[in-house]
């Protein structure tokens, strides 16, 4: 535990440091790399700056909304393979099959057909959450001790206790695990699409910034996104890690 | 036997013929799904292009695959030769692997501009995080026997980690060297769509922006075709070092 | 000159706040071509011993000499060890595995080859040596392990309780095939067990030693004459040493 603090304060320390360092040595070009202060001071403007926010919430919201479509899909259909086995057999190879194949890929195709506007975003970070949702998903269920579940039926418990004292604290894990990966493939997918071919969005707006060389802009769009996404998955890790033990403990009672 | 294998044919031909049709009957914009004929249409007109560009996306793949491959691999067995340099490495690269990298695109070509250079570094970064997160593990979970051993018969450190550690992790390092692998194919093909001087990507997506749907379904495939021959040769490799019989519960 | 001279050895360990004492003033001397084994209840640091012996851990006071060198670190070329897991590497033959302590000196493929192949005979696994780990039994495992311990032909090889994870018929018949093997070598052989029947059984010499802190608390000579069949086991003589050796442990001070 104090080694990963360590860790972390040590990673920090070095490439914030080394960061404003070099930039403040004229180390290297100054339009290369900005100072990591001077990039602070953009970010604070744009965290003030309404369009900013506009676009950030834009492209929060498609995430957002792909990921509440596509998770409660892709749980149940992993919950029904789960249980329905002989529905497993048909369709593994094809979930298979598309998850070997690269998804980004297709974007050109789904830019064909669905314009570049909020739907085709949304669409887009669906299909990137799904599919681990429902692996995932899948495998909570499969997880599920069968013994523990015959047991049960012997005992007398209803369907509505068994789904709940049973099933949900097996599954939580894995589920979790795969809303945290879906989340993530989710962000990827929606911003990478914006980067691509879009009008708005803090995707758009980085891409814009790169092709533009304004590294200091750039460079505050990516700070800022990189803490954005690694708060969400330490949150949803933390949220593994607390549910996981609740239910351990209410499972073993 | 063969009967299958006709069956399976039979049926590949007419999923074609189908496929064929919904397109030419409109019944699916032309727009949006390319016709078989369309698709052969545009491998005819410009293979050579497509088949020069597939050779850059392999080489800048096969360069990122390399450097990545040995960075991760590196860092992996010195981060996980002890166990808190792993306890304090782990977290850290767990952590940077949950940012979308492809944010640090458009960094890259500022810095290193729009050439086969920008995707190789991208492609490095893509799967530098799996392989080196599973190395970690895979020299973490080897047992102190072996090194006890190792200290017995007098063999040296690079001996130790060379001959010793590194196949005895090489296992748990496999499921890493796939996910980063493919990981940085589609880095590699992704950043040229983004913005290339060439490459499959670049022209998937100029061929996008002129509506030539066959051009853009045939330079998917091409990439699909890339992808699934690294996967062929992973799989290979994963069942060449199966071969070392580790997954049975060899040891005692 | 004995080849092992142990002089007033002493280990202590720190385990968080608390300095423990596994080992205090044992002394004791093998000489060349004998079967000594160390006996004692768990947690005498019989293991630790070993350990010092063969290199892998310093003592904290006495010293340990091998043919009069003092032992700091791993002799490979004097001292051969086997444990009580065989450690083989799992993606090498049999051959290959006994091979590998040569490998790593850089002794060339023939000699090599023709050396080990020499050794796994003398195990009884010539038909083996393309079979890898997980292909074999345990106790062929253990033989394995044996002829690697010898392949760098060292004066001494020590046993780390090789024979404790197999059923007993099998470490009773490996314990045969070691004094058949020890026999042919000529090798010292300091050996580790939990087992007094085994000891008595393989040894010309036991080390009784008492529980922790360790000391010897008794060194007796087994006068059975060699070669030793299995039979011994169940005579009167085997069975008054082994009480003698049974009470000495249960009735020394802790």
């Amino acid at each position: 535990m104090g080694a990963a603090v360590a860790g972390y304060l040590t990673f920090a320390v070095v490439l914030l440091g080394g960061w404003e360092l070099t930039a403040r040595l004229a180390l290297v070009d100054a339009d290369l790399l900005p100072p990591l202060s001077e990039v602070c001071v953009i970010l604070w403007q744009f965290l003030h700056d309404p369009r900013f926010i506009a676009d950030l919430g834009l492209t929060g919201g498609e995430v957002a909304v792909a990921f509440l479509i596509a998770a409660p899909l892709a749980i149940s259909t992993g919950f029904l393979l789960g249980e329905r086995l002989h529905l497993a057999e048909t369709f593994n190879p094809v979930v298979h099959f598309i998850l070997a194949v690269p998804q980004s890929i297709f974007l050109p195709i789904f830019i064909l057909a669905f314009g570049i506007g909020f739907l085709e975003k949304v669409l887009f970070g669906i299909t990137h959450a799904y599919f681990v949702i429902l692996v995932n998903s899948f495998a909570a269920v499969r997880s599920i001790p069968r013994p523990l579940v015959a047991a049960a039926r012997v005992f007398g418990a209803t369907r509505a206790q068994i789904y709940t004292r049973i099933y949900l604290p097996a599954m939580l894990p894995l589920i979790l695990t795969g809303l945290r990966l879906g989340m993530i493939f989710c962000i990827i997918g929606v911003l990478l699409a914006e980067m691509y071919a879009s009008r708005r969005g803090i995707g758009r707006l980085i891409f814009t910034w790169g092709e533009g060389y304004q590294v200091p802009q750039l460079l505050a769009g990516i700070v800022l996104v990189s803490v954005l996404t690694i708060a969400v998955n330490e949150a949803m890790r933390l949220g593994e890690l607390h549910v996981g033990r609740f239910y351990a403990r209410a499972s073993a009672a | 036997m063969h009967r299958r294998i006709i069956k399976a044919l039979a049926i590949a031909a007419a999923a074609m013929a189908l496929w064929e049709a919904v397109v030419r009957l409109d019944l699916v914009s032309q727009i949006i799904l390319a016709a078989p004929s369309h698709i052969v249409l545009a491998a005819a007109q410009d293979g050579g292009v497509f088949l020069h560009a597939f050779a850059t996306t392999g080489i800048e793949i096969g360069a990122a695959i390399v450097i990545a491959w040995t960075f991760g691999i590196v860092v992996g067995v010195v981060a996980g030769s002890s166990y808190t340099l792993a306890a304090a490495t782990a977290p850290v690269l767990s952590s940077i692997f949950a940012i979308p990298l492809i944010i640090l695109y458009p960094l890259l070509m500022a810095w290193l501009g729009i050439g086969p250079l920008s995707k190789i570094v991208f492609g490095v970064l893509s799967g530098f995080f799996p392989i080196a997160l599973n190395t970690i593990d895979g020299v973490r979970a080897i047992e102190r026997r072996y090194l006890v051993f190792a200290r017995s018969i007098g063999a040296t450190k690079f001996q130790t980690y060379a001959r010793i550690i590194f196949p005895l992790a090489l296992p748990a390092m496999i499921s890493g060297l796939r996910v980063g692998t493919g990981l940085v194919v589609i880095g590699v093909v992704v950043t040229e769509m983004l913005a290339s001087l060439g490459g499959i990507g670049y022209l998937i997506s100029y061929h996008r922006t002129l509506f030539n749907t066959g051009h853009v379904y045939f330079g998917i495939m091409l990439a699909l075709v890339m992808s699934v021959a690294v996967n062929i040769g992973l799989t290979w490799l994963d069942r060449r070092i199966g071969l070392w019989r580790m997954r049975e519960q060899a040891e005692g | 000159m004995p080849v092992i001279e142990v002089s007033k050895l002493g280990k202590d360990f720190s385990a968080g706040r608390a300095r423990v004492r596994a080992l205090a003033d044992v002394s004791f001397s093998v000489e060349e071509g004998q079967f000594v084994t160390l006996v004692g209840p768990s947690g005498c640091g019989k293991s630790t011993l070993l350990q010092i012996l063969a290199g892998l851990i310093v003592a904290t006071s006495g010293e340990v000499r091998i043919e009069g060198e003092r032992i700091c670190a791993p002799m490979p070329d004097k001292i051969g060890m086997v444990f009580q897991d065989p450690t083989l590497l799992p993606w090498k033959t049999a051959l290959a595995n006994v091979e590998f302590p040569l490998d790593l000196r850089g002794i060339d493929r023939t000699t090599r080859r023709k050396r080990c192949a020499a050794l796994l005979e003398l195990v009884g696994l010539s038909e083996f040596a393309d079979h890898y780990p997980h292909e074999l039994s345990g106790g062929m495992r253990q033989r394995v392990a044996i002829a690697r311990g010898l392949a760098q032909d060292p004066r001494l090889i020590l046993m780390d309780e090789p024979f404790a994870a197999l059923d007993e018929q099998t470490r009773t018949r490996m314990g045969h095939d070691l004094l058949d093997i020890w026999a042919k070598t000529g090798k010292t052989v300091f050996f580790i067990t939990h087992s007094l029947t085994e000891a008595i059984y393989l040894s010309d010499v036991v080390l009784v030693m008492s529980p922790r802190p360790g000391q010897v608390i008794d060194t007796i000579a087994i006068d059975f004459p060699r070669p030793r069949e299995v039979d011994i086991i169940g005579s009167e003589a085997f069975g008054r040493i082994r009480n003698r050796i049974w009470h000495l442990i249960a009735e020394a001070p802790a």
